[in-house]
């Protein structure tokens, strides 16, 4: 009975000392994007993620309740770093939630213009803040208001008056404000660049290291009810290090793996972990009548260019064609078929272009000008009696290759169910379904790389083959192979393309980053072979263009590409139904 | 006729004078509503002459661009295209978007467009040399990607280019006032929606927002509209049909032209 009274006191407690209006307010995740682009909107730099930042503890005056009930202690405060900019995961300080909202993009607003460099917070903080009231009505309007409310309802936040010098602004937890980062504001790191280094490094990784130590939790809790100890905690993480296989060797995988697996309650994976590839090995193994890689023939060779010694190194990359066996052939998944009837429309009215022939000796209709260019002729006799016209389908005469980059990157998540590969699958099934019905002729290829030599090149469909459901089996077999070597997939698809008859050949390439191989094909030199290898492709007639979901891409791209041959698309899970769209405006 | 306003950028109307004193022909390259068209118009009436303006298609032959033969009672006889009437009287002719005309047809430009200047018409069997004050001029957007189009090399290298973008922040703002007749504060918070939206990557909206449409906001505002709808109408929905992207414009012109949260 104790117990439950002091429950119910603690709750009626904490929720009076809380003065935040749970009802109204407003979550992060819900407008990240909307956030996102209005950063790049305001100036920030397209290279910083955002994220949802941890709590930090901060000494202030606490009202006599917060004392009691133990909060008040502790704030979710803005602040950025320079790989990214953090914002709490709900605001809930004011009583309508259209100010809440406006509390967000009042931050984004302040960390676009907050220079992280200067060390005077205080200072920075004031001339971002009234930079912004200046310029901007909406937020001198949420400025005044916003600064009363919280002076008036949250007594402990209303020393934020611009401090006197000298004194910390740290000691001031005003919401509006920017703080440093939590690494420096930290005076015992200050000593060493190197441990802020791995603090940062380490700071992406806190959710899973979080997952982590919630199921070590669980494993507790089931023991002390069994009462039986099958394995300690530890021996758990340890477990996890082991599954870690090694993924430079497609054969050798640790066999140990899949037992493990069986062991672990819940195997964590972060993005980019080597951890990964163990499970798409596992998963190639668990199935039975498992689909099987069947290379066409021993490989061949071809040339790579050295930026170094400018030249072309002969015969360096072996490119392995490999075709998928004993896919099960699926029709167009029903989520897809959806989207499809809405693609439709905007491909009926592609398929409305049609041609007008005229001069023709037979036709539809009567071409009325070229009778009267004849009737208007000195020379009659001369003059040939064409006088029809015609209108015909536009014949696009128009090959395209996709060359989709499947490395271990698009393993990653989007979200926790999707990861980029199922959006290149779906957008490979979205463009083909769409160019089959639009019949323009095309091919799909996949590439991945494990140093020169051994570049997989993956065969969805030539461009002899008829599009079927064989060909989305294919599509729905791709796993995400190794690394990137990306002049090699697109010499080898030019040297395909290159064949075609078609008077337009367009070479798609789907990628999400930068080229990149475990050997030296890294920055620089990936980035210069690639470059040679367009140079190479436009020199056959063929038009490249990249469709690319890693936002940094607009730093080296244009330089790859050109300035018009290239889209960065932000939100991966868009791909599927963008890429029949690029296409479309590509051709039209 | 009062005088077409234009406020130069750079040195597009020196260079205009240059080419057209030498009998050059001049493409101009750039974004939508840039003022490639006011260009040329306000350059027709600074140097006093005619200006042809074909707007090209798809569909666009080389008989829409000639001249073609008519019937009429007495039977045929034969009309002037404007590309014609613009080389037989002199003036200037201004082919707009030219890359959307098929390839075939801007290849009757080629005889005008380097010394030759003469205009052959196979229909009549006539070759007409260009009066003096004749000259070529042909724009087109950069912007649209695509395989299909776009202009020959051998078209291409037979023109002067000037490159236009959006006007520098202090003249956009003096376009806009003279344009609209807006007052200076509204005009400077449309040039800073502008800045702001035209920091947005193309992945997000195909194009940034024109000169023109801020004139357009402008405009509504000045017959008495209430600035935020007007920017709403003129340029925030003109821009995107994503919801997302929509959102963040709205707020930004709510900045901007506060539509008041306590209301």
């Amino acid at each position: 009975m104790d117990e439950k009274v002091g429950k119910f006191w603690d709750h009626y407690v904490t929720k009076k000392a809380s003065r935040l209006f749970k009802e109204e307010e407003v979550v992060f995740t819900d407008i990240a994007k909307g956030l996102k682009i209005f950063y790049h909107l305001l100036g920030g730099e397209k290279g910083k993620e955002l994220h949802i930042t941890d709590k930090r503890s901060i000494k202030t005056s606490r009202t006599l309740l917060e004392k009691f009930s133990g909060t008040g202690k502790t704030f979710f405060l803005a602040w950025q770093d320079e790989k990214g900019i953090y914002l709490p995961a709900t605001l809930a300080y004011f009583p309508l939630k259209a100010h809440n909202e406006m509390h967000y993009y009042w931050l984004i607003a302040m960390l676009a213009n907050v220079n992280i460099k200067r060390k005077n917070n205080t200072h920075e903080n004031t001339n971002a803040l009234n930079g912004l009231i200046e310029k901007y009505i909406g937020f001198h309007e949420f400025y005044t208001y916003a600064h009363h409310y919280l002076r008036e309802h949250y007594p402990e936040l209303s020393t934020i008056e611009p401090s006197i010098e000298g004194s910390s602004a740290d000691n001031y937890p005003n919401p509006l404000w920017i703080y440093p980062s939590l690494s420096t504001s930290n005076k015992l790191l200050d000593s060493g660049d190197e441990e802020e280094a791995l603090r940062q490094n380490d700071e992406p990784r806190t959710s899973e290291t979080l997952q982590m130590k919630k199921k070590t939790e669980q494993i507790e809790d089931k023991k002390e009810t069994d009462g039986l100890l099958l394995f300690l905690p530890e021996s758990i993480m340890s477990l996890m290090e082991q599954v870690r296989v090694d993924r430079q060797e497609n054969d050798s995988y640790d066999e140990d793996a899949l037992y493990n697996a069986e062991d672990l309650e819940e195997i964590t994976l972060g993005q980019k972990d080597a951890n990964l590839s163990a499970r798409i090995k596992m998963d190639l193994d668990i199935s039975a009548n498992s689909v099987e890689e069947y290379p066409l023939g021993k490989g061949h060779f071809i040339d790579e260019w050295d930026y170094k010694k400018e030249v072309y190194l002969k015969n360096y990359v072996c490119i392995k064609p490999i075709i998928s066996l004993h896919t099960q052939p699926i029709e167009l998944p029903k989520r897809l078929q959806k989207m499809m009837r809405r693609i439709q429309s905007e491909l009926d009215l592609m398929e409305l272009d049609r041609i007008k022939r005229d001069n023709l000796p037979y036709g539809d209709e009567i071409n009325i000008e070229s009778w009267i260019d004849y009737k208007g002729h000195q020379n009659r006799s001369n003059h040939p009696q064409r006088f029809f016209q015609t209108y015909e389908r536009k014949i696009r005469d128009m090959s395209t290759l996709i060359l989709a980059d499947v490395s271990l990157s698009t393993e990653a998540g989007i979200t926790q169910e999707i990861r980029v590969i199922d959006m290149i699958q779906d957008a490979l099934m979205v463009f083909s379904e769409s160019l089959h019905r639009l019949q323009d002729r095309f091919a799909i290829y996949t590439f991945s790389s494990i140093k020169n030599t051994k570049v997989n090149f993956h065969i969805i469909k030539n461009f002899k083959e008829k599009y079927s459901d064989d060909v989305r089996g294919r599509i729905h077999a791709i796993k995400p192979g190794y690394y990137t070597r990306m002049g090699a997939g697109i010499r080898e698809s030019a040297k395909i393309l290159a064949k075609q008859q078609s008077a337009n050949k367009l070479l798609l390439i789907l990628s999400d980053g930068k080229p990149n191989d475990v050997d030296r094909y890294d920055g620089r030199y990936g980035i210069e072979d690639t470059k040679k290898a367009i140079e190479e492709v436009k020199k056959k007639g063929i038009t490249p263009f990249c469709i690319t979901i890693d936002i940094d891409a607009k730093e080296y791209l244009p330089y790859l590409f050109g300035r018009n041959s290239y889209a960065v698309i932000r939100d991966a899970k868009k791909l599927p139904k963008v890429l029949p769209e690029i296409y479309m405006n590509l051709t039209k | 006729m009062s005088k077409t306003y234009y406020l130069p950028q750079g040195n597009e109307v020196e260079l205009f004078k240059a080419a057209a004193g030498m009998n050059l022909p001049i493409l101009i390259k750039g974004p939508t509503g840039c003022g490639k068209t006011r260009f040329v118009e306000a350059m027709g009436e600074e140097l006093g002459r005619d200006v042809y303006t074909v707007v090209c298609h798809d569909d666009l032959s080389a008989a829409d661009l000639v001249g073609r033969h008519l019937i009429d009672e007495n039977g045929t006889y034969w009309q002037d295209g404007p590309l014609t009437k613009a080389v037989r009287n002199g003036g200037i002719c201004y082919l707009d978007e030219i890359i959307e005309a098929r390839k075939d047809t801007t290849v009757v430009l080629h005889s005008l467009a380097d010394y030759r200047r003469v205009l052959p018409i196979d229909r009549t069997g006539e070759v007409i040399t260009a009066h003096p004050d004749f000259m070529l001029v042909v724009s087109y957007n950069p912007g649209y990607q695509n395989v299909l189009k776009g202009m020959k090399p051998s078209t291409k290298q037979r023109f002067i280019s000037l490159s236009f973008d959006y006007p520098k922040a202090a003249i956009e703002k003096e376009i806009i006032i003279k344009e609209s007749g807006v007052e200076s504060t509204t005009a400077q918070k449309l040039v800073d929606i502008a800045g702001e939206i035209r920091r947005l990557s193309d992945s997000d909206i195909q194009e940034a927002v024109s000169t023109r449409l801020l004139i357009y906001a402008g405009k509504l505002i000045t017959k008495g509209f209430d600035p935020y709808q007007a920017c709403m109408h003129s340029i925030v929905e003109s821009l995107s049909d994503e919801e997302d992207v929509l959102d963040v414009l709205e707020k930004l012109i709510s900045l901007h032209f506060t539509k008041s949260l306590h209301v």
